[in-house]
């Protein structure tokens, strides 16, 4: 850090050396478990590309890949509305109410997914309380099938990935200038058009963030769909886990995994693009 | 009574490149013990980088540093046993102040006793009796600068450093600084290299002073010399302030030269420095406070007076000659020049300078 | 700020507070459902009894569990605060590319699928037999736990001024005093709150750990996980309430380092 005597060579040294455990850690550990794995996608006995042909040719894995996007797309809908709405009175509170609802949304985080998938397989079994308030509430006779489905898939899924589009959406919110509106107001425009026009967009790139993350981590979702979902909701995680445990096809496994990790890249991307688009249009 | 502290420093052709770009150029440089220089010039004139060479923060690309007898050109900062003052101050923010001073003398191992007694004496002498247990966030600005210098001076260094340590503070509370500075240096008589860029702190605080530009020491003397004597066009302007007219050389002997001034549309004999010579770019430098105006008369030089500013202690015009070119003449007394009024200019012989001309 | 008409300001106060509650409300099940008296869950509860937990404390597999899990969260953290710690200052001495290089890989863990990660690690430990390893499973735990520590000690690293390392150095300290007494005092809250939260990325991990422990390192996700095809009785919820309560604790901790961080600033 100090040494004068050769600083170019000797500092390059010490900060290689600094570096040195954390890079063999994550090459070894990570880095190339990963390329070994994905690797195993191309030595099916069909061909190099055979895996990639079976995925796409048969019919059941094509309705699980598309289960998982539409999966993941409503999560982000649905967490993008409930979210709305908190991270709007968060941004326009402050002291201790303020700190009251941002311990509130962070906690959830701090508690495992499998503690919270869990919470919910109690909650929505058919003995359990929500169907006994839907039947007391005269919503239904009969107790609904809320668990081993896609509802019971999306419920959990909204409420494990919600602190990760309020916080974002908070973000964006909070950093609006409040001066904005009131010019907006001056200039002549109405509320819903000052609303509509420069609150809205403001708050896209903290929209546009969390979904992207939501999206992203819902496509890639084990545990709770594991457990909340039944024959007719897998997902990708599910197909590759599937791939491995009950037919010992990794080579499937690697391609499944594949297209996994292409559909984060590609949509990482465009994420990117757009969210820098939108940063440069509403410049603050 | 000033006691010499400190050693003689000696640089030897120092250099320093970046790869293509040459921050100092091979400089020579002595300063005696308990010297108080000055090095002044523009950013990027190469005296911070000077400073950090002497410092040990970078290796020089080539030359020699010596302290003392002692060649430490190789040896890391921190075996210098020189003291920094930096622009920042860089006070450690976690520590209070008898920490931070404590801090040079706990790296060298000294027994607890001798380091509470020379922390005391530190406080003592920047006048700050009673801080050490502050918290530097809890100093004022002119505050942190003191405990900035007890912590250097604290260890006894053979070298004091200063990197422009009063940048951060007000005018008027850096006129008070340099006072305090120039007297603590009698009382101490440290080898001290102060960088600044403002040349009348450089006047107020030192005995020489080196001027640099592009990575060169443009000329070492002391305040008069820089002032009646500036080697070149750069300097003229830079300590101090001059007008400075284009001069073909068209002949020199023994110190003086005559030259042709296109602005002034006739031709000048004056001292010139040694470097003026035929066809070879020069300059005629003339001070604003040298610059006399007169009316009445048509002859010689005239001009018109294009503007009148008054600036406290004296006022200043500026004229306009026929050539298009504008001077600076600065005077006392106002008398009845106003603009548009035409004055005759004139110099005392000796106050005009020919030097040799530096693209800066 | 922007003043919408009240009947919609108390509108989305309302559904905020829905919201909210949604969040938190479910989570706290786990604790009602754990003092079962009966084998089934039901809740509330017909009969309140701390029987389960017995059952817990008494049965040695979760017990066990409960072990594996402290001691390869402790693993994870001992092997990831360090190698984290070191990585935050290389990079923090890095220049550009080579820094931008190195970042993407330490945050890579955090970016590609867990189920993905997870699987090709399996599949290397099986290639290399050490599934099941104490060792495999520590080294994966702290490869997760590593981008959490490089970005907190990062942090913290961002708030130290070089000029201070330089003055040190000019003071006559050398390279172990300086980090010492300069930098680690600024580094060991970001290196605190990496600790914390390598130790709660690997208790709760589950992901990976389905995978590559096997019987006698089983961790108490794992157990849990398991155990929850098999039988629904409340001790899945006494374990799970063991595990969040641990995350509260944390948590908790978490907050007060924070608050005491602030104070010394």
């Amino acid at each position: 850090m100090t040494d004068s005597a050769a600083p170019g060579r000797w500092h390059r040294l010490e900060t290689g050396a600094l570096l040195a455990p954390a890079l063999l850690l994550v090459i070894l550990i990570f880095m190339l478990p990963l390329g070994r794995f994905l690797s195993l996608a191309f030595t099916a006995p069909g061909g190099t590309f055979a895996t990639f042909q079976v995925l796409s040719e048969s019919t059941v894995y094509r309705r699980i890949l598309l289960n998982s996007f539409v999966i993941a797309l409503v999560v982000t809908l649905i967490t993008a509305a409930l979210a709305w709405p908190l991270a709007y009175l968060m941004a326009r509170t402050r002291g201790a109410w303020f700190t009251l609802m941002m311990y509130g949304v962070m906690f959830p985080l701090w508690i495992s997914i499998l503690v919270r998938t869990f919470s919910w397989m109690l909650l929505l079994e058919r003995q359990g309380p929500v169907n006994r308030l839907i039947q007391a509430l005269g919503v239904s006779q009969t107790p609904l099938p809320l668990l081993f489905n896609n509802t019971g898939v999306l419920i959990g899924m909204v409420h494990v990935l919600l602190p990760y589009m309020v916080i974002p959406l908070y973000g964006s919110m909070s950093r609006i200038d409040p001066r904005l509106m009131q010019a907006s107001d001056g200039l002549g425009a109405g509320l819903w058009q000052s609303f509509r026009r420069i609150w809205l967009p403001l708050t896209m790139p903290g929209l546009a963030g969390g979904a992207t993350f939501v999206f992203l981590l819902s496509l890639g979702f084990y545990i709770t769909p594991t457990l909340l979902g039944g024959r007719s909701s897998t997902m990708v995680a599910t197909l590759i886990v599937s791939f491995i445990t009950e037919q010992f096809n990794w080579p499937m496994a690697a391609a499944a995994s594949i297209v996994l990790l292409a559909a984060v890249a590609v949509l990482m991307l465009v994420a990117a693009r757009f969210l820098r688009v939108d940063k440069g249009m509403f410049a603050r | 009574m000033s006691k010499t502290l400190g050693l003689p420093l000696k640089l030897q052709a120092l250099t320093k490149r970046y790869g293509a770009v040459t921050a100092l150029e091979p400089t020579d440089l002595e300063i005696g013990a308990g010297e108080f220089l000055t090095l002044l010039g523009p950013s990027g004139s190469g005296k911070t980088t000077l400073l950090n060479l002497v410092a040990g923060y970078t290796g020089p690309s080539g030359g020699t540093i010596t302290i003392g007898t002692r060649d430490v050109t190789h040896v890391a900062a921190r075996h210098r046993n020189i003291g920094m003052v930096f622009q920042s101050y860089a006070l450690f923010p976690h520590m209070t102040v008898a920490q931070n001073l404590a801090y040079g003398l706990e790296a060298r191992k000294l027994p607890k006793a001798e380091i509470a007694m020379r922390v005391e004496s530190a406080l003592a002498l920047v006048q700050l009796e009673g801080y050490g247990g502050r918290r530097i966030q809890h100093m004022s600005g002119g505050q942190q600068q003191r405990v900035a210098v007890a912590r250097a001076l604290v260890i006894e260094p053979d070298v004091l450093l200063m990197d422009e340590p009063l940048g951060a503070l007000d005018r008027q509370l850096r006129r008070q600084v340099q006072l305090e500075l120039r007297r603590l240096h009698l009382k101490h008589g440290r080898t001290t290299i102060y960088v600044t860029h403002d040349q009348e702190e450089a006047l107020v605080l030192s005995d020489r002073i080196a001027v640099m530009a592009n990575g060169r020491v443009q000329q070492l003397g002391t305040s008069m010399e820089l002032y009646a004597r500036p080697t070149n066009s750069f300097i003229a302007g830079f300590v101090g302030e001059s007008n400075l007219l284009e001069a073909l050389v068209t002949e020199v002997s023994d110190g003086t030269a005559r030259a042709d001034i296109p602005a002034l549309s006739c031709g000048v004999t004056a001292p010139a420095i040694a470097g003026v010579a035929c066809r070879r770019p020069a300059q005629l430098a003339i001070r604003p406070e040298h610059l006399k105006l007169a009316t009445g008369t048509a002859e010689g030089i005239t001009g018109t007076i294009s503007e009148m500013t008054h600036l406290g202690g004296f006022t200043q015009f500026g004229v306009t000659l026929p050539s298009g070119a504008v001077l600076i003449s600065r005077q006392v007394e106002r008398g009845d020049l106003a603009p548009g009024i035409n004055v005759r200019l004139s110099w005392e012989p000796a106050h005009a300078l020919i030097v040799p001309a530096e693209n800066i | 700020m922007n003043r919408l008409p009240l009947g919609w300001r108390i509108a989305t106060n309302v559904a905020a507070m829905a919201v909210l509650a949604f969040l938190i409300a479910p989570i706290l099940a786990i604790i009602p459902a754990s003092f079962n008296k009966a084998s089934f869950i039901r809740l509330p509860p017909a009969a309140w009894s701390t029987l389960w937990y017995g059952r817990f404390i008494n049965d040695p597999e979760w017990l066990r569990a409960l072990w594996n899990s402290l001691q390869l969260a402790s693993l994870a953290t001992l092997i990831a605060v360090p190698v984290g710690t070191l990585a935050a200052l290389g990079l923090a001495r890095s220049r550009a590319a080579g820094r931008l290089f190195c970042s993407a890989l330490f945050i890579a863990p955090m970016v590609v699928p867990i189920i993905v990660v997870s699987v090709a690690i399996y599949r290397s430990a099986l290639d290399v037999s050490m599934n099941g390893t104490l060792l495999a499973l520590s080294l994966s735990h702290a490869v997760l736990a590593l981008p959490f520590v490089v970005i907190s000690v990062g942090i913290s690293l961002h708030a130290v001024n070089p000029a201070w390392s330089l003055a040190a150095a000019g003071l006559g300290a050398g390279p172990w005093r300086i980090f010492r007494t300069i930098t680690l005092p600024h580094v060991m809250p970001g290196m605190v709150g990496g600790a914390v939260f390598s130790f709660m990325t690997s208790f709760d991990e589950a992901v990976l750990t389905i995978f590559l422990a096997d019987y006698s390192t089983t961790t108490l996700p794992v157990k849990l996980w398991e155990t929850v095809r098999l039988e629904f009785t409340p001790v899945l919820a006494v374990a799970a309430v063991v595990m969040t309560g641990l995350s509260v604790a944390l948590f908790v901790l978490v907050q007060i380092v924070i608050r005491q961080t602030g104070d010394k600033a």
